[in-house]
């Protein structure tokens, strides 16, 4: 992991050696984070992976990956050895929060940009705070899951954090709608329908007999599974 | 209820028919045609009456309206046909009742579409107005209920957001008719909006493929291709009829492709992104005043009815209030004025002196005035018995619908509607079941699961007593003890339960989850109710009073030919050995199978006679109550839940009644209990 750490550093000031070389090095993190999502796809072949890489010495890369032992290329197949499953998770890791980061903190759309200038910066401490300010989320805002680390394993014991599901809230307290992990695609969309989507400030009335929330003028009455699955940021 | 929604459309589509049959479809193209569209409980139908002046039912709950209503109108000199549709919260629908409403847009094209929004609710009425926005149909945006944004402390730049959506907008309170001049002005300059949504890249990619595959419509491509994305079952049928199998193959593939790029489903992202545009347009038009103190109290009253501890004395609390105006005064006072007084003093032995003098035919004038005489029997106990019930039962059932309470009732019974595979959101059905189970039936389209709507069709035709036959049962029990009260409410409750329980095993199909949105408490409208509880006193008036004269006929010519007799002679193992029940309460039975609450009304005469014992009349009440649905419900079961699933209803039901009644029967007898 020492390129990792290498590239590890504080972002924003100009001319810093970790953010201006290296080139080869966020090449690979290009096709490890391909790898890992066309696996997550099903998708993983060799051809798919050059299909979707943007470089142009992709090949070239990939057999260097091979020959020091990140990966493994048997024909068509392609598989992650283990120090480069571990570096492409957190890669991914990595990539994903920095979306989500963007997005529910900053409100910042076309954060794809930024991520992907923050994900070789991020050092593994680092990581695990933002994840934990941001509640351990599950998904990035592209819906896509963010491979968990350390810090969410310990999670619900030690840390309180800034994101909680709406159902942990008491009644009275008003919420902003960070994201959303629903149990069911037709749930979601009925939701979405009432205005209950990322963004939305949400009030929850009560607890008993039955769940109730506000948004704007509309309550709702909800089932709790519902509102384990809201997660909120409290305004 | 509201059959003069049913009759409207029924009637309509007669027309429609006749018609296209002769080829005169100029006449039907040249009307003007207006769509009222909105989300639920906005306020379509009381602006529908507005433009109309027909009355169709307007309720304070989200849902009132399932089926598409018809009215003609002339406005701005143009003679108009008015269309009010069930609300939606979105045009991509999840419900029965939704689909009507987006099939209307989809298939039937109207001149004038009035989006009617809740003011203080502009965020989600606008999430509708983006999508008709992108369906490219010309529209009109109109704010209702802008006294109660405004007691709210919510203004609306109107002419700012007229400007940004590029429509007329105009401002209407429509229970007060306010704004309607405005109305009528604005739906004479309808415009498609400019307003465009932009998508993710992946998505609009999608659009862009199934766009190009689908045929002409009323409505743009854009917006059936994002119907498409969004994953709408419900529109396979309309793509089925206008494009050939292999191109809507082609179209799931796009659809699939496109989904597999994210993780959440499409229609939720598509919606977000909608929700996204909508709050850009809101912030530009939406500013926030000190509120008004009459909201805040109403929104109190609203809280104590959901809460958990003062929300059951609440309901105690309703339902006795119900029972002294319906039980008490209506069955009690109104019935013995209007039966011992009127008919029993004056009109029927003026009847009897006028049939004497004009029928000479003792034939005859005992079909008009005898036991089972036309006069006497059916028009004694429609107008004497049961009008009076029913009409102070409508009113009692109006206030509590206009004030908003009925569904936050179920936030109080979601748990219990949970055993029987149901959710808090089946009350409302249940409850509209009380007034009437044949609309009640209808209404079920409100429940998103099949597995849901016959459960709850099957509850309904079971346990659900109507208003005709509640308000009979409440005059019975109203001479017992509580305990005897008690047991019939326990004997029923307890029996939906278990059926309810035991059915949701055996019907296929998952439950579905519980969101319902809940309208605010309002003062109800003195003039809402009276004008409802006329239409639906008139309906009953339309309904019962033929089929109980047809019942008193069949009565009377069983009693003419001996088959009553008959019908008691072999009846009489269950009705009087098992039941332990007069025989002539068979009769009771026998019209019960016309309308439940004739065969109610022939026990509460039974009951006045003294021929009932406390515990007859529970038993009775119980098995009257459980027993075989009217023949209107019967029909409205064929028509929704299918013939088969109609008759294993009542197959079940028949015997099923006897049995919980004759097990009560010797319960009460072996505990020798004391009512």
């Amino acid at each position: 992991m020492s390129e990792l750490k290498r590239i590890s550093g504080i972002p924003g000031q100009a001319g810093h050696p970790a953010l201006c070389v290296l080139p080869e090095i966020e090449k690979e993190d290009e096709l490890f984070e391909i790898i890992w999502t066309l696996r997550e796809e099903g998708n993983l072949s060799l051809d798919q992976i050059v299909q979707n890489c943007t470089l142009k010495d992709c090949e070239v890369i990939l057999t260097d990956l091979a020959k020091s032992g990140w990966i493994d290329i048997k024909g068509q197949a392609v598989e992650l050895l283990s120090k480069g499953e571990k570096r492409a998770r957190e890669l991914v890791r990595r990539h994903r929060l920095s979306l989500r980061m963007f997005y529910d903190l900053f409100s910042l759309d076309g954060a794809e940009a930024e991520a992907c200038k923050f994900e070789h910066i991020l050092s593994p401490e680092v990581t695990d705070s933002v994840c934990t300010l941001l509640g351990h989320p599950p998904n990035s805002p592209d819906g896509k899951p963010i491979p968990r680390g350390e810090c969410c394993a310990m999670f619900r014991q030690e840390m309180k954090p800034l994101v909680a599901p709406l159902a942990d809230l008491v009644p009275g307290e008003q919420a902003k709608i960070v994201f959303i992990t629903p149990g069911s695609h037709s749930r979601l969309d009925r939701l979405s329908a009432m205005g209950v989507v990322p963004g939305s400030i949400v009030k929850l009335h009560q607890k008993k007999p039955s769940y109730v929330i506000q948004l704007g003028e509309t309550m709702i009455a909800v089932d709790k599974d519902i509102t384990k699955e809201i997660f909120v940021k409290k305004v | 209820m509201c059959a003069t929604t049913n009759g409207e459309s029924e009637e309509f589509l007669r027309m429609h028919d006749h018609g296209s049959k002769d080829g005169t479809s100029n006449r039907e193209s040249s009307l003007h045609k207006v769509l009222l569209i909105g989300n639920p409980n906005v306020g379509k139908s009381a602006l529908f009456g507005l433009l109309t002046g027909t009355y169709v039912t307007v309720s304070n709950y989200p849902g009132t309206t399932v089926e598409v209503t018809y009215g003609n109108a002339v406005l701005n000199k143009v003679r108009t046909l008015v269309i009010d549709t069930p609300g939606v919260n979105s045009l991509v629908p999840m419900s029965e009742d939704e689909k009507v409403t987006r099939d209307m847009l989809l298939s039937d094209r109207s001149d004038v579409v009035v989006q009617v929004a809740d003011t203080k609710n502009l965020r989600r009425g606008l999430l509708i107005t983006l999508q008709l926005a992108e369906m490219a149909v010309p529209f009109i945006l109109d704010l209702n209920m802008d006294d109660e944004a405004r007691s709210r402390g919510i203004i609306i730049d109107q002419e700012k957001l007229s400007h940004l959506l590029g429509v007329e907008v105009v401002k209407t309170v429509a229970i007060r008719r306010s704004g309607i001049d405005k109305l009528l002005k604005g739906i004479q300059h309808p415009r498609p909006s400019p307003v465009e949504v932009r998508y993710d890249d992946a998505i609009e990619g999608g659009i862009r493929d199934i766009s190009a595959l689908l045929p002409e419509a009323n409505i743009a491509r854009r917006a059936i291709a994002l119907m498409v994305l969004s994953g709408d079952e419900s529109l396979k049928g309309w793509l089925h009829a206008n494009l050939q199998d292999h191109i809507i193959a082609d179209i799931e593939g796009v659809r699939q492709t496109t989904q597999t790029r994210f993780n959440n489903s499409l229609g939720y992202l598509i919606n977000q992104r909608r929700m996204k545009k909508a709050d850009e347009i809101l912030a530009q038009v939406l500013s926030l005043h000190e509120a008004g103190k009459g909201s805040a109290i109403a929104f109190h009253i609203g809280k104590w009815s959901m809460h958990p501890v003062y929300g059951l004395p609440i309901l105690f609390g309703v339902l006795y209030v119900v029972y002294q105006i319906v039980g008490v005064f209506g069955a009690g006072t109104a019935v013995n004025f209007l039966e011992k007084m009127v008919f029993g003093e004056y009109l029927n032995p003026w009847m009897t002196k006028i049939v004497h003098f004009i029928v000479p035919v003792p034939f005859l004038q005992e079909l008009l005035i005898g036991d089972y005489g036309l006069f006497t029997m059916a028009i004694t106990y429609a107008i004497a018995i049961v009008l009076p019930i029913v009409g102070f039962f409508f009113i009692a059932f109006s206030i509590l619908e206009d004030s908003g309470y009925l569904p936050r009732l179920a936030v109080m019974v979601n748990k219990v509607f949970k055993i029987m595979g149901l959710n808090g959101k089946a009350v409302l059905p249940m409850i509209l079941g009380l007034g009437c189970d044949t609309m009640a039936t209808l209404t079920t389209r409100i429940l998103e699961t099949k597995k849901e709507r016959i459960l709850v069709t099957l509850l309904l035709a079971l346990g659900v007593p109507c208003s005709a036959q509640l308000g009979v049962i409440l005059g019975l029990v109203s001479g017992l003890s509580g305990l005897a009260t008690g047991i019939w409410v326990f004997t029923l409750l307890s029996v939906m339960l278990l059926v309810g329980y035991l059915a949701a095993k055996v019907i296929p199909g998952e439950p579905s989850d519980f969101v319902l949105e809940l309208p605010p408490i309002r003062v109800p409208q003195f003039t809402n109710i009276l004008v409802k509880t006329l239409a639906r006193v008139q309906w009953y008036l339309k309904e019962a009073v033929p089929l109980f004269i047809l019942g008193t006929f069949i009565l009377f010519v069983g009693h003419k030919v001996g088959a009553l007799a008959y019908i008691q002679k072999i009846t009489d193992p269950i009705v009087v050995n098992f039941l332990g029940l007069p025989s002539r309460a068979a009769e009771a039975f026998v019209i019960g199978f016309l309308r439940r609450d004739y065969g109610a009304a022939g026990l509460f005469m039974l009951a006045k006679e003294g021929l009932l014992d406390p515990i007859q009349i529970v038993v009775s009440l119980t098995v009257m109550t459980l027993f075989v649905p009217c023949i209107a419900n019967f029909f409205m079961m064929v028509k929704e839940r299918g013939m088969r699933t109609a008759l294993y209803m009542a197959a079940f039901i028949f015997p099923f009644a006897f049995g919980v009644g004759g097990a009560l029967n010797w319960t009460l007898r072996a505990l020798q209990v004391k009512l």
